[in-house]
């Protein structure tokens, strides 16, 4: 079927104003943040899609699916489109993006049972705002909570900056409603626990839009404290005495609600006012006021056990005011786009990681060596250092950040800087037996690893696209590596 | 149409290694770029290439061997060959030698125009173009800030001069040499990727003065009529530097700075 007839019969499907064929509109939807400067500079390399729709209602989504896998027509789910790994960009001719923007209703707030119910396209800020007004929190805060939609959140395995104690999107999911894309709607119920066979909330929960479309969300909702909320920080000696402390807490059991540690460089970015160019170590206990004191004389009893790591303690205030600002607004994401349009030639890229917590402080050190002596550009990096924010029992996340001037075309930016950069990241990592993923998604371009990711379990992760998406319809290019999708990357 | 560019490389004054104890620039740390008048020359050429494909455009320089590189990148971007003046004998040639050697090699090229930069962001004597243009009898004209795309052909072009208080727009008849300012709106683009390793040494020439066979008492230091008697570089000033917390007082300090120097 030719386009303009796909067009017409998308029409016929929802109504017109469904259907949106905005040549800018267009535009912007065949790439994400991660081809940010060359969107900005108007040299994108990928295909537009023909249209972007909004269904209604979880009928519309089926209807809209079994259309496109009749007629092969690529589809991306779309949220709030903070994805930063290439998870929106489009690698096809003929390409629908499935907007969630209609689905947007909070179905049922249940502070008893302490979970609430959401469409796809509800924006965690607008949930947790709600939430608040009853005394309750989400728990869950990315950096993009403003912006980003749950139907995103629960296809990308999202975790919040308080994830040491509420944990990842899928320690929240109770349970789902997803529509496959020959048209088959499963919803999976809403239960405390059960042995029901494997946890099918995981098919969903991380695909990334490539197995189904995600329609509606039920997550637990947590009792908020805020007013007995503490912070603590300290200047500490390197990243590996940074990462001790934060084992020690987490081994013995504590959950302090934020854990990080920065790198010199990092810190000094974020805390201008107080770093000293040193490494910084930070964290934040929340909840029932005695566990909020448990957890604060676990933190000092962690940092006086390593305290040849600690140069000294800073003044909790300034940790307090400083997490306050971490989030990104809409407008926050607009200025930068706007900036880069004509008068900004730099750019900022993060790759996040994960290992046990012997291997961790290795992979860093590795990856910062091999980066100051492999990067042919190493003199256009204008900041390369990282910081550990999310940690469990058995280890904790590295979030590689790296800004650089950009000297060279934007077609050619990635490839010139972001590319080799995170390919060293990924390499040292894999090498290491981490994860190369921890909480971005796999998206397009880490596509190349995910087999190497995955290893002989590759398998089960294959054989889950060939049963629900034979026809290969959803999201191409995404998560499951294709040789076509190259001319892309390289 | 044929155009020769004639590009000086200079210092790159925003990455000086400054010594503080010596006031000295620690020259040999500090790397070389085109110079920003004269990249702006180079854009229009290339920005001629792009609509008129077989316009063939030469670049001409005089510069120690350091800057092949920046040479190589430069024809990396499409230009059709460079040649580069280089010799020991002709170090610390003043801007008559200079202009004198580079009019030698230019008068055997075939060309239609000549382009180049006004000022040089080190010496800033704007001797050189107007030199060249004096020994190869042609018209001359400096400070151009724009070049009809349209209207730039083998015997003709019309420019937009930056005056003091005004612009002037003139038809000049070609060759004649015209200088362009770094106000002028045309990018010299990066080498793409692909090109980056591309092989040109094949359109790069190098020229001693085995081939140009010049006197060596006529050039470097000795055939030089002018002679600098001292060189210094500017004073840089500390600037004082205060932190402020985030709280009012803060506010209140950086509020009545931006106010008092007029920035808002
Ligand atoms: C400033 C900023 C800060 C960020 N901070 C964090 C952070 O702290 N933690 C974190 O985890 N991430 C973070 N991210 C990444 C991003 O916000 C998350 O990946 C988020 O979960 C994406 O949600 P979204 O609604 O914006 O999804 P989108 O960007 O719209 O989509 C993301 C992916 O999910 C798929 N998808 C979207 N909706 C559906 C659906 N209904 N069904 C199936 N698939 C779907 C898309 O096809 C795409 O592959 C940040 C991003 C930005 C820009």
């Amino acid at each position: 079927m030719v386009k303009e007839e796909l067009i017409k019969q998308l029409s016929t499907i929802l109504t017109e104003e469904q259907v949106n064929t905005d040549k800018d509109a267009l535009y912007d939807a065949a790439a994400d943040r991660y081809k940010k400067y060359a969107k900005a500079r108007k040299v994108l390399n990928v295909p537009t899609p023909i249209a972007i729709v909004y269904p209604k209602d979880t009928e519309e989504v089926r209807k809209l699916l079994m259309f496109c896998n009749a007629n092969r027509v690529n589809v991306i789910p779309r949220g709030g489109k903070t994805a930063t790994e290439g998870g929106l960009e489009n690698w096809k001719d003929t390409t629908i993006v499935i907007d969630a923007l209609h689905l947007d209703e909070i179905i049922k707030i249940d502070t008893y049972n302490s979970q609430a119910t959401v469409q796809a396209g509800v924006a965690l800020q607008t949930l947790e705002d709600e939430l608040q007004r009853v005394g309750y929190t989400t728990g869950h805060s990315p950096q993009s909570k403003p912006v980003a939609k749950y139907g995103g959140l629960v296809a990308t395995r999202s975790i919040g900056q308080l994830s040491t104690l509420y944990g990842g999107i899928e320690d929240m999911v109770v349970g789902l409603e997803c529509v496959f894309p020959d048209g088959h709607v499963s919803r999976i119920k809403n239960v405390p626990r059960r042995a029901g066979g494997p946890d099918i909330r995981h098919i969903a929960i991380g695909n990334e839009g490539t197995l189904c479309y995600i329609t509606e969300v039920t997550v637990k909702i947590f009792r908020h404290y805020p007013e007995n909320n503490r912070f603590l920080g300290y200047l500490v000696k390197d990243v590996a005495s940074g990462i001790k402390v934060l084992r020690e807490v987490m081994v013995n059991g504590f959950r302090p609600s934020v854990a990080r540690t920065y790198s010199e460089e990092d810190a000094a970015q974020h805390f201008y006012h107080f770093h000293e160019n040193k490494c910084v170590l930070l964290f934040m206990a929340e909840g029932p006021k005695g566990i909020v004191d448990a957890t604060v004389t676990a933190i000092e009893d962690a940092v006086k056990k390593y305290h040849e790591g600690i140069i000294k303690q800073v003044d909790s205030t300034l940790i307090e005011t400083w997490f306050n600002q971490l989030n990104w607004s809409q407008q926050d994401i607009d200025d930068e786009f706007l900036g880069m349009i004509d008068h900004d030639s730099h750019s900022g890229f993060t790759t996040e990681i994960s290992a046990d917590w012997e291997t961790i402080p290795k992979i860093y050190h590795n990856v910062i060596k091999r980066i100051r002596k492999e990067f042919p550009r190493v003199q256009d990096l204008t900041m390369l250092g990282g910081h550990s924010s999310h940690s469990y029992l058995n280890g904790t996340n590295m979030y590689f950040v790296y800004n650089y001037k950009i000297l060279c075309e934007p077609e050619d930016e990635l490839i010139i800087y972001h590319h080799p950069l995170q390919r060293i990241i990924v390499e040292e990592t894999l090498k290491m037996g981490g994860s190369m993923c921890h909480h971005h998604g796999i998206g397009k371009y880490r596509s190349e690893w995910t087999k190497d990711e995955h290893g002989s379990a590759y398998y089960m992760l294959e054989k889950l696209k060939e049963a629900f998406d034979p026809n290969g319809i959803m999201n191409y290019g995404t998560i499951f590596p294709q040789e076509e999708g190259l001319k892309y990357i390289e | 149409m044929r155009i020769v560019c004639v590009v000086k490389f200079v210092p790159d004054v925003d990455n000086f290694t400054y010594n503080y104890e010596t006031h000295t620039i620690e020259r040999e740390h500090s790397p070389m770029l085109i110079n920003p008048d004269d990249a702006r020359a180079l854009g229009f050429a290339l920005t001629m290439k792009k609509r008129e494909p077989q316009t063939c455009i030469e670049v001409v320089t005089m510069a120690p061997r350091s800057v092949i590189p920046q040479l190589e990148d430069i024809l990396r971007l499409g230009f059709d060959s460079a040649t580069l003046i280089s010799d020991q004998l002709f170090a610390g040639s003043d801007t008559y030698v200079t202009s004198k050697l580079l009019s030698s090699v230019i008068r055997k090229i075939p060309y239609d125009c000549i382009l180049s930069g006004t000022h040089a962001i080190d010496g800033d004597t704007s001797h050189v173009p107007s030199q060249i243009a004096q020994s190869l009898d042609l018209d001359h004209l400096n400070f151009i800030h724009h070049i009809e795309e349209e209207r730039f052909t083998c015997s003709s072009a019309v420019v937009e001069v930056e005056g003091e208080s005004s612009y002037t727009t003139f038809e000049i008849a070609l060759p004649a040499l015209l200088s362009l300012t770094r106000e002028s709106a045309y990018r010299l683009p990066y080498v793409r990727y692909k090109n980056l390793n591309l092989d040109v040494s094949e359109r790069l020439h190098i020229l001693t003065n085995e081939q140009l066979g010049f006197d060596p008492a006529e050039v470097g230091l000795s055939g030089s009529r002018t002679q600098v008697v001292s060189t210094h570089t500017k004073e840089h000033m500390t600037r004082r530097k205060k932190v402020v917390k985030s709280d009012d007082e803060g506010i209140e300090v950086i509020y009545t700075f931006l106010k008092s120097n007029g920035f808002i």
